[in-house]
């Protein structure tokens, strides 16, 4: 989504867990885009960035300020994004 | 109860923390670290806050879709040796049938939803002497 030309990026916080931290090889990634980005969008620019971490998008799970959400959320200046591969916890 | 912890899961703990006298039945479900091979202990990792949160939501809504008057959830997250408990879930209710429902639904979901993950640790190396 394109940003008024005169407002200011906003910046929020990526955090990655288990397999995706290794792939990406940090927990915790800030992030800047424009207002009004959608989650989908601004996955779509991380994986840009990650293609190793782009084959796992289609079972990846997305959370925004600890709660599942939709990639056309849009986004907030100090949110907390999470890509959260499939779950494994509890017993086998 | 709702707990994420380091330590082992004090079992008695869990069941006191559901136990109320208009309660029938009591369920406890305890997911072990079994011993496949070459497994010695998993490694657990949560996204804490999220798991804390979604934990409060799975006991709400096992509360109102299966009456159960009490349920508490413990998970272990670090290294948990075979044999230990990674998870604990106890259920009150007034008759068995909700308190073995609840107690089902709530694990499965436990293993759909919460952001928790295992790893098997990597390999002690040999030391050769």
């Amino acid at each position: 989504m394109a940003a008024p030309a005169s407002a200011a990026p906003m910046r929020f916080r990526v955090k990655l867990f288990a397999t995706y931290r290794e792939l990406v090889g940090a927990k915790d990634v800030v992030w800047t885009a424009d207002p009004g980005t959608t989650l989908g969008e601004f996955l779509d620019a991380f994986l840009g960035h990650h293609p190793r971490l782009a084959t796992h998008r289609g079972t990846m799970m997305l959370a925004v300020n600890q709660t599942f959400a939709d990639p056309s959320q849009v986004l907030h200046e100090d949110d907390e994004v999470a890509l959260l591969p499939p779950v494994s916890g509890g017993a086998r | 109860m709702i707990e994420i912890t380091r330590r082992r899961i004090d079992v008695g703990a869990v069941v006191a923390s559901v136990r109320r006298e208009d309660a029938g039945a009591i369920v406890l479900f305890l997911g072990s670290v079994r011993a496949d091979s070459g497994v010695a202990a998993l490694d657990y990792e949560a996204y804490g806050p999220m798991a804390q949160k979604v934990f409060a939501e799975l006991v709400d809504r096992a509360r109102s879709k299966f009456h159960v008057l009490d349920m508490s959830i413990v998970h272990r997250v670090g290294r948990v040796p075979v044999g230990g408990d990674s998870v604990a879930i106890a259920c009150s209710a007034a008759h068995r049938r909700e308190a073995f429902d609840a107690c089902a639904w709530t694990m499965d979901e436990v293993k759909r939803v919460v952001p928790i993950w295992k790893s098997e640790p990597p390999h002690p190396k040999r030391r050769s002497r």
